[in-house]
């Protein structure tokens, strides 16, 4: 209790500085001046009692230094003079403090922005109370691959009714369906908007557990409804209150979304969504009876909360047993989900934590990101132990002074440490402003390519993270120059002091060792970037299956009052006026953009052929639903046959194309056109009626399901034919103008069809493209920048370790030279220094690669992660710019003017 | 020590101090003023003593430093522990000799 107080008072002492050294002086002075007045009074004389007085009280500077030694927390003030020093220090060589500011900066920088996003995406816990026992339950079909898919209505009921793990189990629904595709069409004033949303039961937010910010949720009743269409009712999220409405109060009045007045029942609270769909407007979820039943329409994403106590494990356990005998269990018959599915419509179900469903395959490219950043952060480190370590070279005469006057080897490496981390807090300041600036323009450049990437902000843990990186390089950097010097006693370093022999081959060694290492970590993160950048580069030219140059597109929604029936129409009335405006070449409308389309799996049966499991229906991957003269329009070449014609709208033959995959896998080899196939026009789109159609062409194979992926099995139906049009079409259109100079033109001919419908993701099919390959291009832009930075720090580093070597042997090499060495050999003694630590870094480098790359072996497309010609390549690339970073001080070193160095000294 | 000194013969400045126990030691304790003053200072901070500046007889400004009522509990604590272990070892030393 005492010392506490003690200690909390010298605290004070140092803080506040209490009584200041005059004070103390003072009180010493007087002190003397009574012992000398003493020493008087027994009969010495003045000279003697004042020698008498010091003797016997002692000396005064002593006495001062105890007292300041009691008066605060000496090394607290001890911290305060290195500080004061090491400013004075480091004002004194400003551009080795630029240098170091820069690489710290660009290095804390980069680890802080990534580290964000690490923390925002990954570590950061959902906005939802108890996030961990959230699971999301998906249905995997393993023999075709289709992984992440919903549950059919029926599961959904049946798992929720059997199952013990789960306090409760709500689901929604974004896409399917003749009602909301995921986005609906909203009139917010007179604007027409297009807003994601979301169908929702009352269970689902009540599993999420949020409680609405304004107004309520909805209630049981309101959602589970059997039959027709949902009530209208809409919860608006927070943001799309704020911009749409203003935030003014907008409970209970009503709202036109997709064509139909909805009341507004509540707000939800800020940044509150459902697995990172960026949800605007939620829904009552509501389920026609056709739907309901049938247990093939898999359209439910189901999330469900744990019971406390129960884990994700247990819970998982007790589904895999439901799985050995489902349809006994429930009752149920036909698609049933199993725990040994073989055929293709065969499908199981999985469960993993929500947090993990949301993050998916982006854990691992960021991690590889924090893992490139963190290389980069060493090579600075190493960088700057190198420089600090040529500093301390320069300053060993200082240091031997201090020792030599009583500075203990402790006391010394506390001064380089403070030097280290003061350099380091202002780096780390700066890096902290470059990180903000950084994150915010890869948050408004790449909205979407990074999971919850509204998420990412520099908050608590990111800054503490920053400081602790900043001080931990600071310790690591300024440990270094200590740890390989012994505090010479004094007259070695004078006598060393003047003699720059190559005594100190000690130290040159660790230098060396750190050019290596820097070496070795630009190659391995050069090797990863060239191998993303080949991965893109391969992504880019992937040949899509058609002709997207000059191609512009847009999606529209014509939702209630609308009808199949009436759809089309409309959609032909558009085209017809886009096919007469000037610059447009071609018009057509197709009901999926490639490359973005998830596989829809439609059982279809197949005139005299059965599946190779012996089903009578084929699953075919896509169906492409297309209106006007769609492969003249989009540059699909027809292979075999023919495309659709005005005239096959008039003819009474149901016809098809399917594409070149498909071709292959039915018929194999045999001709396709003129065989027939029964499309299931109910399951793909909802109307039509199924009959026999027959194939009149075969077309080359478009990427529709992501250009990364093989090619599906595809089929053509004509909406000419069928004379109807689903809600949401995508219209393409074939132009020598940009977007930006037709989107004028498209808003008055789509108002002139329907004033309420908005024009949506107006672009350049090439753009959406970019966009699908969005993820794999950030991560070989990002990673090829850390590269870059990587070879340029370690090509400096190299420089700098090279040029001080020179430096320091200038008298070697001018003697040398005055014994007759040529200019050449001059370089050549430098150089090989240098390129000795290079080649041992790129082999270590290079074998690094080979070891850590085979982790972005599943994030690498059309090469391979040990592929030759990236790494020649990258070799070939390092060692030129080592070459030059070594040969510029070789070649400073033959310019040298022997008779200028020996007289030097 | 320098607490008895204090409360014994009220507020003194460090000079005084020195100079007593030096007297009343009789010369065997000579406290130089690296030790006095960072020990007066100590226990100050320890909140033993208080000092304030005053003049001296003389007429000289000194530091006058006096017991707080939380030091003359702390000497008496002292007092009574050096008494006990004093009584022990006297015990010892001359009950078995």
């Amino acid at each position: 209790m005492r010392m506490l107080r003690e200690w909390s008072r010298r605290l004070c002492g140092t803080l506040l500085q209490r009584r200041r050294d005059s004070d103390l002086e003072q009180e010493l002075r007087l002190h003397r001046e009574l012992a000398a007045e003493n020493a008087r009074h027994r009969g010495l004389n003045s000279t003697d009692s004042a020698r008498a007085a010091r003797l016997k009280a002692g000396g005064t500077s002593q006495a001062m230094d105890a007292l300041r030694d009691q008066r605060g927390v000496p090394w607290l003030d001890d911290l305060t003079r290195d500080a004061e020093h090491g400013i004075r220090m480091l004002r004194r060589t400003p551009v080795f403090t630029v240098v170091a500011l820069l690489t710290l900066a660009l290095g804390i920088g980069a680890n802080t922005a990534i580290f964000s996003i690490v923390n925002g995406v990954i570590l950061r816990p959902l906005d939802y109370p108890k996030p961990e026992q959230l699971m999301y339950l998906t249905t995997e079909f393993p023999v075709l691959r289709l992984t992440g898919n919903a549950l059919s209505v029926q599961e959904y009921l049946e798992f929720r009714q059997i199952n013990q793990s789960f306090a409760m189990v709500g689901a929604y629904r974004t896409i399917g369906g003749a009602y909301t595709t995921g986005e609906v069409n909203l009139l917010a004033g007179d604007r027409p908007l297009r807003v994601r949303s979301i169908s929702v039961d009352a269970r689902l937010l009540n599993t999420l557990g949020v409680q609405p910010a304004q107004g309520r949720f909805f209630n049981q009743e309101e959602t589970d409804r059997a039959g027709g269409l949902a009530p209208p009712l809409a919860i608006l999220s927070s943001e799309l209150w704020q911009t749409a409405f203003g935030g003014q109060p907008v409970i209970g009045q009503t709202l036109n979304i997709n064509g139909r007045p909805h009341e507004i029942l509540g707000i939800m609270p800020p940044s509150i969504d459902v697995m990172d769909n960026r949800t605007a407007i939620w829904l009552p979820l509501g389920l026609p009876a056709a739907i309901r039943q049938n247990r093939s329409f898999h359209i439910l994403h189901v999330i469900g909360r744990l019971k406390d106590g129960v884990t994700a494990q247990a819970a998982q356990t007790e589904l895999n047993l439901f799985l050995e005998n489902w349809g006994e269990r429930t009752g149920s018959s036909g698609h049933v989900p199993t725990n040994h599915p073989s055929r293709a419509a065969d499908h199981t179900l999985q469960m993993q934590p929500v947090q993990d469903a949301i993050i998916g395959d982006a854990r691992r490219s960021i991690w590889i990101l924090q893992v490139a950043v963190g290389f980069v952060l060493l090579i600075a480190c190493a960088n700057l132990a190198n420089l600090l370590m040529a500093r301390a070279e320069s300053r060993r005469r200082e240091f031997a002074v201090r020792a030599a006057l009583g500075a203990s080897r402790s006391r010394l490496l506390r001064q380089t440490m403070t030097e280290g981390v003061m350099l380091c807090v202002a780096g780390g300041m700066l890096g902290l402003w470059l990180a903000r600036v950084a994150v915010q323009g890869l948050i408004g450049a790449y909205p979407t390519s990074v999971p919850r990437m509204s998420e990412i902000a520099i908050d608590l843990s990111v800054l503490l993270f920053a400081l602790g990186v900043s001080m931990a390089t600071g310790v690591l950097f300024g440990v270094a120059p200590v740890a390989q010097r012994r505090i010479d006693d004094l007259v070695t370093a004078f006598k060393e002091g003047g003699d720059r022999g190559a005594s100190a081959a000690g130290r040159h060694h660790i230098r060396r060792t750190l050019v290596a290492a820097e070496v070795a970590l630009a190659v391995m993160l050069v090797i990863g970037a060239g191998l993303l950048i080949r991965t893109v580069d391969n992504l880019t030219s992937v040949d899509a299956g058609f002709d997207r140059s000059r191609l512009v597109t847009f999606s529209m929604t014509l939702a209630e009052p609308y009808d199949p029936d009436t759809r089309a129409p409309a959609y032909q009335r558009l085209l017809d006026k886009l096919r007469v405006t000037p610059g447009v070449q071609g018009a057509a409308v197709m009901s999926g953009l490639p490359p973005n389309r998830s596989p829809e799996a439609i059982p279809t049966r197949i005139e005299n052929h059965t599946a190779s499991d012996g089903s009578p229906v084929e699953i075919i991957d896509y169906y492409q639903f297309v209106m006007g003269d769609y492969f003249e329009t989009m540059g699909v070449p027809i292979v075999a046959g023919r495309s659709f014609k005005p005239a096959d709208a008039a003819s009474p033959g149901r016809v098809v194309i399917v594409n070149e995959t498909l071709a292959n896998r039915i018929w194999k080899g045999r001709n396709p056109i003129g065989q027939r196939v029964w499309p299931n026009l109910s399951a793909a789109i909802g109307f039509g009626g199924n009959s026999w159609h027959t194939v009149i062409g075969v077309a080359k194979d478009v990427k529709q399901g992501g250009v990364e992926k093989p090619t599906g099995t595809e089929l053509y139906v004509s909406l000419d034919q069928l004379a109807m049009a689903a809600p949401t079409m995508n219209v393409v259109l074939r132009t020598t103008l940009p977007p930006g100079s037709l989107s004028r033109t498209l808003d008055r001919l789509v108002r002139d069809v329907d004033r309420a419908v908005p024009i949506v993701r107006l672009r350049e099919m090439d753009a959406v493209f970019a966009e699908s390959i969005r993820r794999p291009r950030l991560l070989a832009q990002l990673l090829g920048a850390f590269a870059g930075l990587a070879l340029l720090l370690a090509a400096v580093g190299t420089y700098g370790v090279l040029s001080y070597m020179v430096t320091e042997r200038r008298r070697e090499i001018g003697v040398r030279m005055a014994l007759g060495a040529s200019r050449s050999s001059v370089i050549g003694l430098v150089m090989k220094q240098g390129l000795h630590a290079t080649v041992i870094g790129v082999v270590v480098g290079v074998a690094g690669a080979f070891a850590a790359n085979r982790m972005m072996g599943s994030l690498l497309f059309g090469v391979r992660p040990t592929d030759a010609a990236t790494m020649a390549g990258v070799v070939a690339t390092i060692s030129t710019v080592a070459a030059v970073a070594c040969w510029l001080p070789g070649w400073r070193a033959s310019r040298l003017d022997p008779n200028v160095v020996l007289r030097a000294d | 020590m320098v607490l008895q000194t204090l409360d014994s013969l009220g507020p003194l400045h460090g000079y005084a101090i020195a100079a007593r126990l030096e007297q009343v030691s009789g010369g065997a304790l000579q406290l130089n003023m690296g030790t006095l003053y960072p020990a007066l200072m100590r226990l100050e901070q320890r909140g033993l003593l208080r000092g304030n500046w005053g003049t001296t007889e003389t007429n000289r400004k000194a530091r006058f430093y006096a017991v707080t009522p939380t030091g003359r509990r702390q000497l008496a604590r002292e007092r009574h522990a050096w008494d006990r272990r004093a009584g022990i070892i006297h015990t010892l030393l001359r009950g078995e000799a």
